[in-house]
């Protein structure tokens, strides 16, 4: 029994390493950071060209609709792998997007920060698309009549409104994202969990595995109480935006 | 006659398999109130949709002011054709379920398209929908979400976000259906101020005293196509066809 603790538990292996592992987890949470920001923003986009109303917009919606199964789809390994594996060789474009080293980060880190973008993109704009298509249809009918164009409908009206039902959903791609981000290591980038299998190889011990896990808990559990504290508070709330009469 | 303000002929319309209008002809004049009646299924809340074009019918001519806005390429389809901006310029429409923006004040409600559309300023907007809402009697109310409002409040509002278009035409589709009992009698009482003032007001309804009161004509509907109309004297009191005798009798009846 004191086997299994001294390889998950070894304190001492966990005080020595302790700021690599941190250093470490906190790339994890760079990654994390930019790639949220530019999902959410993506993700926004998509939803939107895909409720583009007409036929004029069939070619598009079609498109985006295509690009949203197929992200949702892939593993996102193999897109992070796809990404660093030839986007250095694409010749024709510029170097500074090939080999990307913005704001002194590495290329791998920007590498895993696209893949991540495109694939939770996706995810992103399946949440959106929910808490659009939970705003009731007379709210575009009246926007719509009162002159409003289709974009200033979905502007003023339709996603204040959508943003608000989704939080949840949202939060919990989030914790994925998170969680995902420990797949950059594959590129050899120095996050968490690459920091914890050179320690391991290095000691024939786990417990740097167990340390990273603690540091991404520290941040997932209270997101996710978060989350449930939402779904219970939106229950509370269902009649708001509703048009049942709350005299 | 003058030309009238809104001319529907032969608007037909169907929903898959279902035809709901077959063949619509009707003239409203300007200042005219007119009040459609007939049971439930008989057309007349999509022949009311389809005068501001949120169904545009698949036949027939709509004229506003003279002018065909169901002609043209991409017409009538509610893209981006110059029709639906000239259509729902003039004309407003209230809903039976109110469909005030839920995360906007009365007074937002009143204001927002006011500047999106109307590019009015925030000044003017502000003054507008103030001036509108005191009138419809919710000048205490100005800063309320629409929850906070009772049903009968909140179509007031709603009567007050289509009028701060300056609208020629009223469309009215069945307003105080969804109202408590107690709440019917202040939106009539907006309405009947409406039209006192002399705006031209399509009214679905159910309230048969509120047509007979304020309507100048009435028109009956079933099964798609105009029954019967007339002055709300002759069509309620002595109705010619044997199937607004029937409605009636069962409307009056309680």
């Amino acid at each position: 029994m004191s086997e299994f603790f001294n390889q998950y538990f070894d304190f001492t292996v966990m005080f020595d390493h302790f700021d690599e592992v941190l250093d470490g987890f906190l790339k994890n949470l760079m990654v994390f950071l930019v790639a949220a920001v530019l999902a959410l923003i993506w993700g926004l986009i998509l939803a939107l060209i895909r409720q583009l109303p007409g036929k004029k917009f069939m070619p598009l919606r079609g498109l985006t609709i295509a690009y949203i199964d197929v992200f949702r789809a892939v593993p996102i390994l193999i897109v992070i792998l796809l990404i660093s594996g030839s986007l250095p060789f694409l010749e024709f474009l510029p170097k500074s997007i090939r080999i990307p080293q913005w704001f002194g980060q590495p290329d791998p880190y920007w590498y895993g920060v696209m893949a991540l973008t495109l694939v939770y993109g996706a995810y992103m704009a399946e949440v959106y698309r929910a808490g659009i298509e939970a705003v009731p249809g007379g709210q575009v009918e009246a926007a719509r009549s009162l002159g409003m164009s289709h974009g200033q409908a979905m502007r003023h009206v339709v996603v204040p409104q959508a943003v608000t039902k989704i939080p949840a959903p949202m939060l919990n791609e989030l914790i994925s994202l998170l969680k995902d981000t420990t797949l950059v290591g594959v590129i050899a980038l120095g996050e968490a969990v690459l920091i914890g299998r050179e320690i391991q190889s290095e000691t024939f011990n786990s417990s740097a595995y167990v340390l990273a896990g603690v540091m991404f808990l520290v941040i997932t559990l209270p997101m996710a109480r978060l989350v449930d504290y939402l779904i219970k508070r939106n229950r509370g709330k269902i009649t708001r935006g509703s048009h049942i009469e709350v005299a | 006659m003058a030309e009238p303000m809104v001319r529907l002929q032969g608007i037909c319309k169907r929903f898959g398999e279902l035809e709901v209008l077959k063949g619509v002809d009707v003239d409203i004049a300007k200042g005219e109130v007119v009040c459609i009646l007939g049971p439930s299924g008989s057309g007349k809340s999509t022949m009311l949709r389809c005068v501001n074009l949120l169904e545009p019918p698949e036949e027939g001519e709509i004229y506003i002011e003279g002018r065909d806005i169901c002609k043209g390429p991409g017409s009538g389809t509610g893209e981006q054709s110059w029709e639906l901006d000239f259509v729902r310029q003039r004309v407003g429409i209230v809903f039976q379920q109110f469909n005030l923006f839920p995360h906007k004040t009365a007074l937002e409600n009143v204001t927002l398209a006011q500047e999106t559309v109307l590019g009015r300023s925030k000044q003017e907007a502000r003054a507008k929908a103030t001036e509108l809402l005191e009138r419809v009697g919710l000048g205490d109310k100005l800063n309320q979400y629409p929850e906070m409002l009772s049903g009968g409040q909140q179509q007031r509002v709603a009567i007050a976000r289509a009028l701060a278009m300056d609208p020629h035409v009223m469309l009215f589709d069945e307003v105080t259906s969804a109202l408590d009992p107690e709440l019917v009698k202040e939106v009539l009482d907006t309405m009947r101020e409406l039209a006192e003032e002399g705006m031209t007001m399509i009214v679905v309804t159910h309230e048969i005293g509120f047509a007979r009161e304020v309507a100048d004509r009435v028109v009956f509907m079933d099964g798609g196509v105009i029954v019967e109309e007339g002055p709300p004297a002759e069509v309620l009191e002595s109705p010619r066809e044997e199937r607004t005798q029937k409605f009636l009798g069962l409307v009056l009846d309680h």
